[in-house]
């Protein structure tokens, strides 16, 4: 459904923060606008898209001798070329329906958490403090999207959590056949990312290679994962906080976007803090970030097992867009929750 | 035909107008403290933090409008304007399913053939989509209610972009609040917009919005950061919070405020399957 973002000039350019607010006036950025027009304008004051569009045009016609007819036409297609398109309800719908999937992610307790699995069009926040599983989790999605859905996985690192051979582990829990598991290996393309600009340009690639519908080793992608979004963010915050917090904006634009645009389930993970030390647990990196995601699990140790290396861990759903918060559910992270393969199925279309 | 410059509308759509508008009165009575609200010309503010039931207040809105009269419905039309890409469709759709008798396809498309969404990715494109609106709402007489999510999404990068000048990081927000204005008041529309709660509270708040602060009303966590041309349009500011100490993890509150006529009510309401229940 993704409507034409119009020239390069307008979308934002994430890596070189290009002020969309600048769009200037230049000949040819749309028929009828010639270079005479714009050095008239110009002498005006009237130098940008945004200028031109907000300016009342009998005034300028007046000021700058031009023609007002052609001043209304070069409007018309200013702001066709530029605003975003507006759907009918019914036809998005439509679209929804048959795009959106919900994809298992391999432990059926968080299935049943998620109402299901992941929903693709989404970002989804697993958050916990350090050894709660998350990287676990998110290994164990790329295992049951890759063996079990057979597509492909985009898995961001940034803290070096991801290990191939535990990856390989859970596929051979799930199948025997060494070929499919190298197919499923295949299918989990793998990036580390150290900062922010590098997680930027991985998506921006993303993009890029999606829009082009390029099919070669980045097959039919359905899930990215960002392991970890703290990792990258919080360097980034505290110092002068409004750069910092505009580039965790855009990421979140971003990740956002592609989810919708692509039919994706992005999965974030996420540390946890704290108001006080009696207060709840909260996700890491402030207010503006607690926006972005739409479903929230947390993670945490079950304080009742004190054995050593138990793998048991409890989740419980912070906000969800469909559920009622507040569910809890167990999980393991070793090997007991991982399903066989056999009774994973997608739910495609709805 | 309305001129492509917001002129003067002809009779009938004036009337046409003018007839949706007096049905918008039973919209949400529990969401306003006086009798007979909403009406044209109303800008109203939800804001809150995450998770305390904004965007389901709007779904909820949106269900009354869009379902049909013989549902109990408005059957009016609805604009969404969606600056965060945070509009769950299926999350409507499940709304729409658990209110009418008869959750057909057929109906559902019905209904939804009266939303309108549109997705805006900066200040920018949200400033020249409200002028691209325009014809729209010429178009459409029955489209009286414009609904925002979320008016804040672009702070953070607006601030950013403006440099160290208040002005330049304003001046997006300051154009779309204005050109806003002018679009509520010539085609009688009402916007309802939702802003976030993106910064602590100050401790001395000197601008707090509340006159008289009641003890109980200490948990409006207001500290106004959007531009003034905003803030002085907003004729209704309704706050939204969670109830922590209640047991029922759906409890929500929502405090309405008439900016000029200082009238507070507080009420409470749940979310459910079928959406906002007061």
């Amino acid at each position: 459904m993704s409507r034409d973002k119009a020239s390069p000039g307008v979308s934002q350019s994430l890596l070189f923060s290009i002020p969309v607010a600048m769009v200037v006036l230049r000949a040819g950025l749309c028929p009828g606008l010639s270079e005479d027009m714009i050095q008239l304008l110009s002498a005006n004051g009237i130098r940008t898209v945004v200028d031109f569009v907000s300016s009342d045009l009998e005034d300028v016609a007046q000021k700058c001798s031009l023609s007002y007819k052609a001043l209304v036409a070069v409007r018309r297609v200013l702001l066709a070329q530029f605003s975003a398109f507006p759907a009918n309800g019914a036809d998005l719908y439509e679209e929804l329906k048959s795009s959106t999937a919900i994809l298992p992610t391999g432990s059926p307790s968080l299935d049943q958490l998620l109402d299901s699995g992941l929903y693709t069009g989404e970002v989804t926040e697993l958050m916990g403090a350090p050894g709660t599983g998350k990287t676990q989790l998110c290994l164990g999605i790329a295992a049951s999207v890759s063996l079990g859905l057979k597509q492909h996985v985009l898995f961001l690192d940034s803290t070096g959590g991801f290990t191939a051979s535990r990856l390989y582990q859970m596929l051979q829990a799930q199948t025997e056949d060494e070929e499919e598991q190298l197919e499923a290996l295949q299918r989990v393309r793998v990036e580390r990312v150290f900062n922010i600009y590098e997680v930027l340009r991985a998506l921006q690639e993303l993009r890029d290679r999606l829009s082009q519908q390029v099919v070669s080793s980045m097959g039919p992608l359905k899930v990215v994962v960002l392991d970890s979004v703290s990792a990258v963010i919080y360097p980034l915050l505290g110092g002068r906080q409004s750069e910092g917090l505009a580039l965790m904006m855009q990421l979140s634009r971003e990740l956002k976007t592609l989810a919708r645009e692509f039919s994706l389930a992005v999965v974030v993970t996420n540390q946890v803090t704290r108001d006080s030390s009696t207060g709840p647990l909260k996700p890491a990196l402030g207010r503006s970030w607690s926006f972005v995601p739409s479903t929230r699990v947390l993670l945490e140790s079950k304080e009742a097992t004190r054995e050593k290396c138990s793998t048991q861990r409890a989740a419980s759903l912070a906000k969800s867009p469909r559920q009622p918060t507040g569910i809890q559910v167990e999980l393991d992270i070793g090997n007991g929750d991982v399903l066989d393969p056999s009774l994973v199925t997608p739910t495609q279309g709805l | 035909m309305a001129d492509a410059f917001g002129g003067a509308e002809s009779g009938t759509q004036l009337l046409a107008r003018l007839e949706g508008r007096s049905s918008l009165k039973n919209l949400e009575p529990c969401l306003f403290a006086e009798e007979g609200s909403p009406v044209h010309g109303d800008v109203i503010e939800f804001h809150g933090p995450e998770g305390t039931g904004k965007t389901e207040m709007l779904y909820h809105l949106i269900a009354r409008c869009i379902i049909p009269k013989a549902e109990g419905g408005l059957e009016v039309e609805v604009m969404f304007v969606d600056t965060d890409y945070h509009f769950d469709m299926l999350r409507l759709v499940t709304i729409l399913e658990n209110r009418l008798a008869q959750g057909t396809e057929e109906m559902i498309k019905q209904c939804l053939g009266r939303l309108f969404l549109v997705s805006c990715s900066s200040s920018t494109q949200l400033l020249l989509t409200l002028y691209s609106l325009e014809n729209l709402f010429c178009a459409h007489p029955s489209l009286c209610v414009l609904l925002l999510d979320s008016l804040s999404a672009f702070y953070w990068i607006d601030r950013s972009n403006g440099g160290e000048s208040l002005t330049l990081q304003e001046m997006n927000l300051k154009k779309c609040a204005n050109f806003l204005e002018k679009l509520v008041t010539q085609h009688h529309l009402i916007l309802f917009a939702t802003t976030q709660t993106l910064m602590q509270k100050s401790a001395n708040s000197a601008e707090s919005f509340l006159p008289l602060k009641l003890p109980h009303e200490t948990d409006t966590d207001y500290r106004p950061y959007l531009c003034k041309s905003w803030q002085q349009m907003v004729t209704h500011r309704m706050f939204f919070s969670k109830q922590c100490n209640s047991a029922n993890s759906k409890a929500f509150t929502v405090v309405s405020c008439h900016r000029k006529r200082n009238q507070i009510v507080k009420r409470s309401f749940s979310v459910a399957e079928c959406g906002v229940q007061f």
